[in-house]
């Protein structure tokens, strides 16, 4: 791409120079930014060493004892919980959706009509998702429990979301089905840059479709993959929608990620020094994580 | 629509794959055994897949479409044994529930055009000009929709009300603009990149200034990308919930908090009408991707679609 192009250059009679004219384009966005993320978040981890109401005035230091205490208490559990959630709701979508990636593309009639139509999970509002998977689980009338009776395969109803040891299992799967069309676009589109004629040649050599993954699909597709895996983990990292309709966090705190955490912790506890210290250790783990994705991004793609 | 279409996949008996290029006979052979079974592996991972991706959308026109007194009976019926409109008709009777479509009609309407003006003049900057800084601009950008979300509510509910403006449609709007920035700004900038610069040039030297060039030369080449960025904003807008939830009131929810308030938490939900208003909730989101999917990939790859 050429440095600075020739029309950009100011005329004769035009006052800004280039580069105050780019930065001024960029600046009703930038005020936006400043305003809604950059500030919020800044004063949001300063707020960390305060003792604050979201109810009272008035605020007093307590340096890092927010933190100490966040490190004594909620920090470990939160995070195994949301490390937990995180892993599941990443690995399980990946192998869905990269699996009906390769059969959408393996040349079956009406793929372009099937990637349509697995599309809804997606793009339906996050409550939505919520909505139909708590119906699904119901204890009482849920159809998971009725088509699960009817097979025989349990004698008694199982209160999916209601018990510390399925409701994790129930969050994960609901996130699953939400995510996994994406992985699928976005693996198909990989998968259609990987020339057909090597695997016709490869073929031709004698090799099996499993040895053909390995040779030929899995190299052509191994970056798109990487982006979407990191990607899909940096989301459910910081989820909030699904597990905050679903159970809230509970019961018994067992499905209690960070985002559901802090924002507990801040607009039902109204403990803002407690949600923001929490907060502040979650943002550090996701910052190391969004920079990873930063440097794959750059060399995915050119600029 | 579509929503509609999801239910009865049109699942197709396989037939062969393409027509196999000339190899000597035993390869051939082989090969087409092996094609047969690819095929037929492809059709499973489609029919398992399938069944997890759209059985639990079968269910919940099921249930919208059921009286209350079939939809509360264990074991449930998987096939709807009665079919009734009514829980779409107590939708369209609800005044609370039609206060938060206006709510999220207005406030995602805005939030799209707001985004795609404000993005189109940065994308445009980061298209065509190369300056110091850019690239950490562009990273920042691309960062912002990364942080964590619950954590800046805690600050932004507080400066909202500092403004007064919470529980107006203002603090929705600046919220869900900025939030949508960062897809809006990197699709914007694809399409000015295919903008060819010769054709400034041109226009540069037929005495255009710039700004003149971006608006009567750029901007209308860039229109359909426009359009389907605002698209994206519009269901980023429609689709959120935790902003909604904490910087409005009832007066000025949208229709994802606005349905968790009115459903959830009661001592018996009525969930045939909620799976009815989680239809209706859907459909324009589904109707506007029938149009985006061919923008999808672009997009994607940036990080940006996503709640």
């Amino acid at each position: 791409m050429t440095p600075l192009i020739g029309a950009a250059r100011p005329r004769r009679g035009e006052r800004l120079s280039n580069t105050a004219f780019a930065l001024l384009l960029t600046l009703p966005g930038m005020a936006l930014f400043a305003a809604i993320v950059c500030y919020p978040l800044i004063a949001s981890l300063v707020t960390g060493f305060f003792e604050q109401s979201l109810v009272l005035p008035g605020r007093s230091f307590v340096g890092l004892s927010n933190y100490r205490e966040a490190l004594q208490g909620d920090f470990w559990p939160v995070l195994r919980q949301t490390a937990v959630f995180t892993l599941g709701a990443t690995a399980i979508p990946f192998v869905l959706g990269f699996a009906l990636a390769l059969a959408l593309n393996s040349g079956i009639r009406g793929s372009g009509f099937l990637r349509g139509l697995f599309l809804f999970p997606w793009v339906i509002p996050g409550v939505v998702v919520s909505f139909l998977w708590m119906w699904i689980f119901n204890a009482n009338y849920g159809v998971l429990n009725g088509v699960l009776t009817r097979l025989g395969l349990i004698e008694e109803s199982v209160g999916w979301l209601g018990e510390p040891g399925t409701a994790m299992l129930a969050v994960i799967v609901t996130k699953s089905w939400a995510s996994f069309p994406w992985i699928m676009v976005m693996m198909l589109a990989a998968l259609q840059t990987v020339p057909r004629e090597l695997h016709e040649a490869a073929a031709v050599d004698g090799s099996g479709a499993i040895r053909r993954f390995f040779t030929v699909t899995w190299p052509g597709v191994r970056g798109v993959a990487a982006i979407a895996i990191l990607l899909e983990f940096i989301w459910n990292f910081q989820h909030f929608d699904t597990i905050y309709v679903l159970t809230g966090g509970g019961p018994a705190g067992s499905t209690e990620t960070f985002a559901v955490a802090v924002y507990r912790e801040a607009f039902h506890g109204f403990d803002l020094g407690r949600a923001t210290a929490l907060g502040g250790l979650w943002m550090v783990l996701l910052l190391g994580l969004v920079g990873l994705y930063l440097r794959m991004f750059e060399r995915e793609t050119d600029r | 629509m579509s929503a509609m279409d999801t239910v009865t996949p049109a699942v197709r008996p396989a037939k062969g794959g393409p027509p196999a290029p000339p190899a000597p006979a035993p390869v051939k052979r082989r090969r087409r055994a092996d094609q047969r079974r690819s095929s037929v592996a492809a059709w499973a991972a489609v029919g398992v897949i399938g069944l997890f991706g759209l059985l639990p959308v079968y269910w919940m026109l099921v249930t919208a479409l059921s009286p209350d007194d079939r939809a509360f009976r264990f074991p449930p019926d998987l096939f709807p044994r009665a079919v009734t409109l009514e829980h779409f008709r107590a939708f369209a009777e609800n005044e609370a529930l039609f206060r938060y479509m206006l709510n999220s009609v207005v406030v995602a309407s805005i939030t799209a055009v707001l985004s795609v003006v404000v993005s189109a003049y940065m994308g445009y900057s980061f298209s065509k000009f190369r300056y110091r800084g850019r690239t950490s601009l562009m990273n920042f950008v691309l960062a912002s929709q990364m942080f964590p979300q619950a954590l800046l509510l805690i600050t932004l509910y507080a400066v909202f009300s500092e403004f007064g403006l919470l529980n107006t449609y203002a603090a929705l709007i600046l919220s869900f603009t900025t939030f949508t920035m960062p897809l809006c700004v990197w699709m914007l900038k694809g399409i000015f990149d295919t903008v060819p610069d010769a054709l400034l040039e041109a226009a540069a030297i037929d005495g255009a200034s710039r700004w003149r060039t971006l608006h009567t030369i750029v901007a209308p080449l860039a229109a359909p990308g426009m359009v389907a960025a605002g698209l994206f904003a519009f269901v980023r807008g429609w689709n959120d919930f935790i902003f909604a939830l904490t910087l409005a009131d009832r007066d000025t929810q949208t229709l994802p908090p606005g349905l968790v308030n009115t459903y959830i938490g009661e001592f018996q939900t009525s969930w045939p009408a909620l799976m009815a208003a989680s239809l209706i909730v859907s459909l324009p989101v589904v109707i506007a991707f029938t149009f985006l999917q061919r923008y999808l990939v672009g997009g994607l790859t940036a990080g940006a679609v996503k709640s």
